[in-house]
């Protein structure tokens, strides 16, 4: 029986560029990128490019970053990566970015406290 | 400062049994890393370093300022926009909260053969590795008339702090209908835009107190950074009042006159209310002394900002010959998280991830009305190589410029507590 996807899956295939109605593929690897378990050292090394626009507390035009939610950031960042979301500095930044190096972002900037 | 080389290594045999004055240093078995110069490059190195390696390292950090005022926003101080104690930050967390070790004095010289670096104030202090971001220092008869003694009469403003409020306050003394000279510099120099977004502020700030006055700007450079938008902002904002002289009309062909306020292009004299001459730059003095330099600049392996020179020295921000990557702020702070990676991986076997680079510059061209280039970058085997890039275009709309504005208080935010902590 076919399962609904859930929010986040239909977001990020959103960010990928693809239709709402997720296909069984896509929803498999959407669910591996998803899935992906972030290094945080790296992440850590990563984030040291974010900080010289975000501060922890954030400002008014750059967002604070830490704290979110994994899957979140993780489909924000595919979001400026594939244009969905529009911003030419971040989407250059996330355009460079890996999924291996997304998880590692959202797993450094999610133990951090907001 | 007078200091060579060859008389420091002749002295330096003496000097080894002598103890530091104020360095606590070598007294234990800690790895040592020094970095001299506390600005962009250097502050924000000596606080990676000492916060990543959680007390492994002893970091000396040597400047000699106990305020650093950044270059960045120095151009909205005159403009209006900030005052100038925004724009100052002092060293006091990187010590407290960082355990940094800093020294308040000038380095005077390298001793490559013995690792350690000798102070104005007498001593010196060893090091394990050493970082030298010592930003820029002036290339001598660069501007015919000019030299670092006319520089009250005609500031250069390319350094921060006093240099910035001086050139203010001779623009706010210019006579009605008197005439702003800038003497725009050669490539390279920092902040390509620099020049430019001045001229922008200089003239926001006569369209309010002083709407007859001129501005020529001097230019040896066919073109520059963000041309087309400065152009076209200036046209928008401050029609008619500057007037820009590119080699093409004798631009390059320029000689000053610092006790007559005179200043002569292409054999044309005008008399300056105001002459601002930025001169061209070269490494810091001290990459000189240490023998990192090859020409004006010191050039360096893109993966971890080491010298070509010799491998226990980086050098970081305006001072190298890196690749690609303008001189700016946030470059220095972009290498210098690159390099505090390799040396924290040197010095203790820590993991050392690739490099990575990136800038961004912002500009104000009219209250609100901001506008931005950037790019990220890789290290190659032969330099800091532009991968990608981005830049504001003309005719975008007043919310877009104001956002780009807004952004950039906030990157101002963001890069000092980067650095200062
Ligand atoms: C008008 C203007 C506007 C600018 N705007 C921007 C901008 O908007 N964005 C941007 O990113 N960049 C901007 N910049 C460029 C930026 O300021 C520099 O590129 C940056 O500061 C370079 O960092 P650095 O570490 O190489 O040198 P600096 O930040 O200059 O630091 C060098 C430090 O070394 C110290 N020092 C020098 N010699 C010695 C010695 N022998 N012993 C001990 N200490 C020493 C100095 O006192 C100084 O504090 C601007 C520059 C100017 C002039
Ligand atoms: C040049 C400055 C700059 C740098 C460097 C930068 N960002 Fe951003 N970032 C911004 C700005 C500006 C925004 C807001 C953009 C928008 O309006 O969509 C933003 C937005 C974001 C958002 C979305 C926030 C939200 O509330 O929706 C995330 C997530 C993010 N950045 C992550 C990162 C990460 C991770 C890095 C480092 C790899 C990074 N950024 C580096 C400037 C920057």
């Amino acid at each position: 029986m076919p399962v609904a996807p859930r929010p986040l899956t239909v977001a990020l295939a959103l960010c990928l560029g693809w239709a709402a109605a997720v296909t069984a593929e896509e929803e498999t690897e959407i669910g591996e990128i998803l899935a992906i378990e972030g290094d945080p050292e790296y992440g850590e090394y990563l984030s040291s490019e974010c900080t010289t626009c975000h501060q922890a507390s954030g400002s008014d035009a750059i967002p604070a970053i830490v704290g979110w939610p994994q899957e979140a950031f993780v489909v924000a960042l595919h979001g400026y990566k594939s244009g969905q979301r529009s911003h030419p500095a971040m989407q250059m930044i996330a355009g460079r970015l890996s999924d291996e190096e997304i998880a590692a972002l959202a797993a450094y900037f999610g133990t951090l406290a907001p | 400062m007078s200091f060579n080389r060859r008389a420091f290594i002749g002295t330096a045999a003496a000097a080894a049994t002598l103890r530091a004055p104020m360095v606590r240093a070598g007294s234990h078995g800690k790895p040592r890393v020094v970095v001299v110069g506390g600005g962009a490059g250097g502050a924000t190195a000596a606080r990676y370093i000492a916060k990543d390696s959680a007390g492994e390292i002893d970091v000396t950090l040597i400047e000699p300022s106990r305020s650093y005022y950044t270059c960045f926003f120095s151009n909205l101080y005159i403009g209006g926009f900030r005052t100038i104690e925004s724009i100052a930050h002092s060293y006091g967390t990187l010590a407290s909260d960082y355990g940094i070790n800093v020294v308040h004095d000038w380095a005077t010289g390298v001793d490559r053969a013995a690792k350690s670096v000798a102070l104005a104030g007498g001593g010196r202090v060893p090091y394990d590795r050493l970082i030298l971001s010592p930003g820029i220092d002036f290339v001598a008869g660069s501007v015919a008339g000019w030299d670092l003694t006319s520089q009250n009469a005609m500031p250069h403003a390319y350094k921060g702090g006093s240099q910035t409020e001086l050139l203010k306050a001779q623009i706010l003394a210019m006579p009605e209908g008197g005439t702003f000279v800038m003497v725009a510099p050669p490539n390279p120099y920092r902040c390509p835009p620099g020049p430019y977004e001045r001229v922008s502020m200089v003239a926001h700030v006569l369209k309010q107190s002083n709407p007859t006055a001129k501005i020529i700007i001097a230019d040896s450079k066919a073109n520059f950074s963000k041309q087309g938008l400065f152009e076209a902002g200036w046209e928008a904002h401050y029609p008619g009042m500057i007037t820009r002289i590119g080699p093409d009309f004798g631009g390059e062909n320029v000689t000053v006159n610092p006790a007559e306020m005179t200043v002569d292009i292409d054999g044309e004299v005008i008399e300056a209310a105001a002459c601002n001459v930025i001169p061209a730059q070269k490494a810091g003095h001290i990459a000189d002394l240490a023998g990192v330099t090859e020409g004006n600049w010191a050039p360096v392996n893109a993966v971890d900002m080491s010298s070509k020179v010799d491998p226990e020295i980086h050098v970081l921000g305006d001072s190298a010959a890196q690749g690609d990557m303008p001189k700016s702020g946030f470059s220095a702070n972009s290498q210098a998280k690159v390099c505090a990676n390799a040396v924290r991986g040197a010095l203790t076997g820590s993991r050392v991830f690739p490099a990575r680079f990136s800038n961004t510059c912002w500009s104000l061209i009219d209250a609100d009305d901001g506008v931005k280039v950037g790019a990220t970058y890789e290290a190659t085997e032969e330099k800091i190589a532009r991968i990608d890039g981005f830049v504001s275009q003309t005719g975008e709309d007043a919310a877009t410029r104001k956002a780009t504005y807004e952004e950039s208080l906030g990157w101002y935010d963001a890069i000092t507590s980067d650095m200062f902590g």
